[in-house]
Formats: C-alpha cells, structure tokens, sequence
C-alpha cells in the first residue's frame, strides 16, 4: 500500500441552480458541489467517505467516476505524468463505480442486465456469470428485475460495478438494504478485492461500521474535505485524544476526589450501575478507583470515533445539530436578488 | 469488441427490449388495424374518394394508406420511446451506464438506433404485407423505386418521431413529461398543422382550401416543409407526377435531412452533457 492510483487536484464541481429573473426565466447559477478537493487514492486501501447528508459525497463519487465533469482541476492516475490529465473515457475505464440505490426494474432478467452493462465495457459471458455468482445471485439469473429485493438490487449494482475488473472501486452508501449477513460477505469480499490492489472508496453513513473497514477516512463537509488520513492521523489533526470508558456497580462515585479537571468527565447513572467516559486518559486512575473501594466492571481506553471527528472537524455537535441537516443544501448560497454570496 | 459491434449490441438489446414489450403487443393490433387495414381499404377496385376521385395505380393507393403511417405508426413510435432516457435516469441505470467507458455519443446513438429500430421492424413488415394486398387487390405492384422511396419516406418520420420523443424524454426527470411532449407534438403535426396552414394563409391574404388556387397550392406546399408529416407526404408525393406543389424535389429531401440531422445532432449533444 502506498503508490498513489488516482490524484484529485484541486477539482471543483458546482451544481447549476436556477435563479429565473423577469427577463432572464432561465437563468442559472453556480451553487452547491465541491470545491477545490484534493484527495490521493492509494493503491489496495480503501477510504471512507464521511459526511453529514449534503456534504457531497455523492458528487465527488461522481466526479471520480467521470460521471460529472470536473470545472476547475483535474484527474490524474499513476502512469501518467504531473502535467497530463485523465479523460473522462479513461478514468470511466479504471473506474467501477456503484451509485446509491439503483432501482432496477422491468422483465429484463438479472443476467441480461448485467450483459447489457457488460456489453459497454466488453466484458464476456463467463465474466458476467462469473461476478453473479460472487455476489451471490446465481439463483437468480432468470428472475425478472422487478422480483428482486432491495438486496439484491445493491448485490447486482455491486457485480456492475464491477465489470470490467476494474482498479478503482467506488461505492455510494454500499450497505444499504443488505442483511447483516451480506454486509459481513461484502466486507470480506472487499478485503479481498484489497489484497489483489483494487483501490475502494466507500461513501457511507452507517459510520460505526465503517470504521471496521477502511484504511483512510476523509471527512467532508460543505463541499470541502475537511481532513485526510488513517483514522489515528486524522484523530491527530483535529487535536483528539483517545478516551477512557469506565463501568461500574452501584452508584457513580465522585470523580472529583480522584481527578483535577472534573469538567472533562461525562457520567451517566443507572439503576443498578453507572458509566463515565473521560475525555482524555488519566494516569493512574484505576489505581486510585481501586483504592477508593470503587466497584468496577470494565475499563476501556478506545481512540475517538468517527462521529466524534466529524463533529470535530465540523464544529458541530450531536446535541446542537440533531436532525437538522445543516449542509449546503439548505445554506443560501445566493441572495434574494439572485447573486452569488 | 469493436466500436461498432458495441453500438450493434447495445442497440439490438434497446431494440429487443422494446419490440417485446407489453406496450408492444397493446399497439400491433392498432398498427395492424392503420397500415394494411387502409392499404386494403383504397385498394377496393370500387372505391370512389372524396370528389369522384379513384386511385389509379399502386403507388397511389400506398400514398393514400401512408395515412395509417402518420395516424398509427408515429404515434407508436412516440410511445414506445417516451421513457428510453427518463426512466433509466429516474431509476439510477443511466448514472451506471455513464460511468462506463463506452463514449456517451456512442450510447446516445445506440438509443436513437434501437428505439427506431423497435417502430421500424413492425412497420415494414406491415408495409410490405400492404404491398402484397394492394397487388392482390389492383393485380398491379409498385416499381421497385417507388417502393423505395414509400419504405424509406415511412423509415424517416418515425425516426423523427423518435428523436422528438426521446429528446424530451432526455429533458424531462418525470416520464409524464416526455409523454406529454411527445403526445402533444404528434397531435401538433397530425391534427393542428392544417389550423397553422390556415391561420398564415388568411393572414397572407391567400384564399383558403382553394385547390385550383395556386397560391394555397404553393403556401400549403410550403409550409409543409415544416411540418415532419408533411415533408413525408411531400417525399411520397415526388412519386406521383399527377401532384405538383411547387417545391422541387432538392428542397423535399434538404428538409428531410434538416428533420433528420438536427434533433439527432440534439440529441447526441444532449447526451454528452446529461447529468444523472
């Protein structure tokens, strides 16, 4: 893992919003999208996608797909000097790319499906029968699209992404609608395609599982990506310590006599036993719990999660923001006269 | 795989999916019903037309039963190719096939193949069992540059159609709307053209539904060029010595070219650009 397959620089894509005037009914202008992302692609590791809804994921998926166009930067791959640029034809074919929530339908059957997707990136029948079995559809290559589930439906998106055999996987929000037991054969199928150096990204909100699977985390927000890295990197780039997560019997004890700075403890009592978790690890806690006669059950001291970073990186926290999505979706980004903040 | 033979495949399967279609089996019995049912109609050896007219010949009779062509056929090819952008786009397979590496203007040009090719089969073949009525009926078959000129005149106005539908159904995200569009362009052009004609002859002081006047022979002629079913008629018509509009034949087939070459160039470009 380390040579660089795919390089973003400083790509931009701004959706077109409609801004119609009196005498303009047509007029549009440049809103949301990404702006100036700069992200490296490394070869067999897979990166997760973090954001909140918004964010642009979907977009920057797409603009590595060369689904949309990039309007400012460019797309560069390993082969290919500094200066060159990958055409859209080019970056399609390294490209294997699984949108979210492709709803297949008609009489077409599960095969012929693949085979018409197939057909545009001239792969052969074996191959095709070949992925199906892999996905776990191979008892169902005559049902018609319409009998599928939504499942399925993301198992048969999965095989046409990759046709073609492709370098660079990309997968929009991958384990939607898969039983927990597909999701454990998807991410051990997604180890596999690692091992043999096909590069992943995996755009995902089911975040907590995430983490179990990638190598890299980029977090996004507003278009932009606000931090790269391994997770411990990027923990370390937005300042975050590893944190301890102690359980106990009976009541909470006061945390005040063990500790100087209270402030950064968060205690939670229950019926018959508590919780605590410190913001960062304390030397020699445990040791003076124990001493103090403090009943415990367990001790952990695990590095912030995903939520955490993102809400670091954000500014925002889960309390504040709740269910309101607070993206550029919803932030005016031109005025009521039509112009461009 | 070449690019050509990618095209072909991907066209036979755009093709095949349509000519099987439910949609399919509801129409035949209508284009069935349009094109031999009218080509066995004029070709009774006793009809007498409107104004004490009858048809002379084979080609005439086609000409006349080309009606079934205008009223059936293009309408099927309107249906049959409302949603062959819309509906892969509102389901997510348009944004799978734009990620594929095949060029989008080859996609785009599969699209127009396979959604006239759906219309086109059925129809010749009903044109040509038309033909072999109209023999049966007058005892008199077509020259072979008549029947030329009927088979590709009719292959050209349902590709037009096609272009029409499948242009706005590259616009519009719901299914409705290219529907609507395509259903309202057919209805424009089979039905409210003849308003059109009117309303710009009365405006240019031209007597109106006066045959023997040249001047309505000639605007009506004219503004025909405009219309996708009149350029049809207008290239039928160039079969027929006995019709003369004042438009030479040089003009018919530019028209034809223009209707053919600028909604596909359209189209293409269309293609090139759609976002999913």
């Amino acid at each position: 893992m380390g040579e660089v397959v795919l390089r973003l620089k400083d790509a931009t894509y701004r959706h077109f919003l409609h801004a119609p005037s009196t005498f303009k009914p047509w007029n549009k202008i440049r809103g949301q999208g990404i702006f100036s992302a700069n992200l490296e692609l490394k070869k067999g590791s897979i990166l997760g996608l973090v954001g909140p809804n918004g964010a642009g994921k979907t977009t920057l998926l797409r603009m590595m797909a060369g689904v949309l166009p990039l309007q400012n930067g460019s797309v560069h791959d390993s082969s290919q000097d500094s200066v060159a640029s990958l055409s859209d034809t080019d970056l399609r074919d390294k490209v294997g790319h699984m949108p979210e929530q492709v709803r297949w339908q008609g009489k077409k059957t599960v095969r012929n499906a693949l085979m018409e997707i197939g057909e545009m990136r001239g792969s052969n029948e074996s191959r095709i029968d070949g992925l199906l079995k892999l996905v776990g559809l191979q008892s169902r290559v005559d049902s018609r699209l319409s009998e599928l589930s939504q499942g399925m439906r993301q198992r048969l998106t999965l095989a046409a992404a990759l046709l073609g055999s492709p370098s660079i996987l990309l997968l929009d929000e991958p384990l939607n609608g898969l039983d927990p037991v597909a999701s454990a054969a998807f991410v051990l199928l997604l180890r596999k395609l690692t091992e043999k150096g096909v590069s992943i990204v995996i755009s995902s909100h089911q975040v907590e599982g995430l983490v179990e699977i990638i190598d890299r985390l980029a977090l996004m927000h507003r278009g932009q990506i606000l931090a790269e890295g391994t997770i411990d990197e990027v923990a370390k780039q937005l300042s975050l310590d590893k944190k301890t997560e102690v359980s106990g019997y009976g009541k909470a004890p006061d945390f005040g006599t063990y500790l100087d700075d209270e402030g950064a403890i968060k205690i939670e009592q229950f019926e018959n036993n508590w919780r605590a978790v410190l913001e960062k690890s304390q030397v020699g806690l445990l040791q003076k719990l124990v001493a103090g006669g403090v009943d415990i059950s367990s001790w952990i001291d695990r590095p912030p999660n995903v939520i955490e970073m993102l809400c670091a990186a954000t500014g925002q926290s889960v309390e504040d923001v709740g269910l309101e999505v607070s993206s550029t979706s919803v932030i005016p980004l031109r005025t009521f006269r039509g112009e461009e903040e | 795989m070449s690019d050509f033979s990618r095209i072909m495949a991907f066209t036979k399967r755009f093709r095949d999916e349509r000519i099987f279609s439910t949609r399919m089996y509801i129409m035949l019995p209508i284009l069935l019903l349009f094109i031999p049912g009218m080509a066995w109609g004029f070709s009774d050896p006793d009809i007498v037309l409107p104004g004490g007219h009858q048809p002379e010949n084979a080609m005439e009779v086609l000409f006349y039963a080309s009606l079934g062509v205008v009223f059936g056929a293009t309408m099927c090819a309107v249906l049959l190719s409302y949603d062959s952008v819309s509906r892969e786009r509102a389901s997510g397979v348009l944004e799978l096939r734009l990620s594929q590496p095949m060029p989008r203007t080859h996609q785009a040009i599969a699209m127009i193949l396979g959604s006239w090719q759906a219309i086109l089969i059925p129809t010749w073949f009903l044109l040509f069992i038309s033909v072999l009525l109209v023999r049966y009926r007058m005892g008199d078959w077509p020259s072979f540059t008549d029947m030329f000129v009927y088979f590709i005149s009719t292959s050209l106005i349902l590709l037009w159609y096609v272009l029409f539908t499948i242009l706005a159904s590259s616009y519009t995200r719901e299914q409705g709307t290219a529907i609507s569009f395509g259903v309202g362009l057919w209805f424009l052009f089979t039905f409210l053209w003849a308003l059109v004609t009117t309303m710009v002859a009365y405006a240019s002081g031209v007597s109106i539904g006066q045959e023997n006047d040249a001047a309505w022979v000639m605007l009506e002629g004219g503004l025909d060029l405009l219309s996708p079913n009149g350029v049809y008629h207008h290239l039928l018509e160039t079969r027929l010595p006995q019709i003369d509009r004042g438009i030479a034949a040089w003009q018919i087939w530019s028209m034809a070219f223009a209707w053919t070459v600028l909604p596909a160039w359209l189209f293409i470009r269309r293609m090139e650009k759609i976002l999913p």
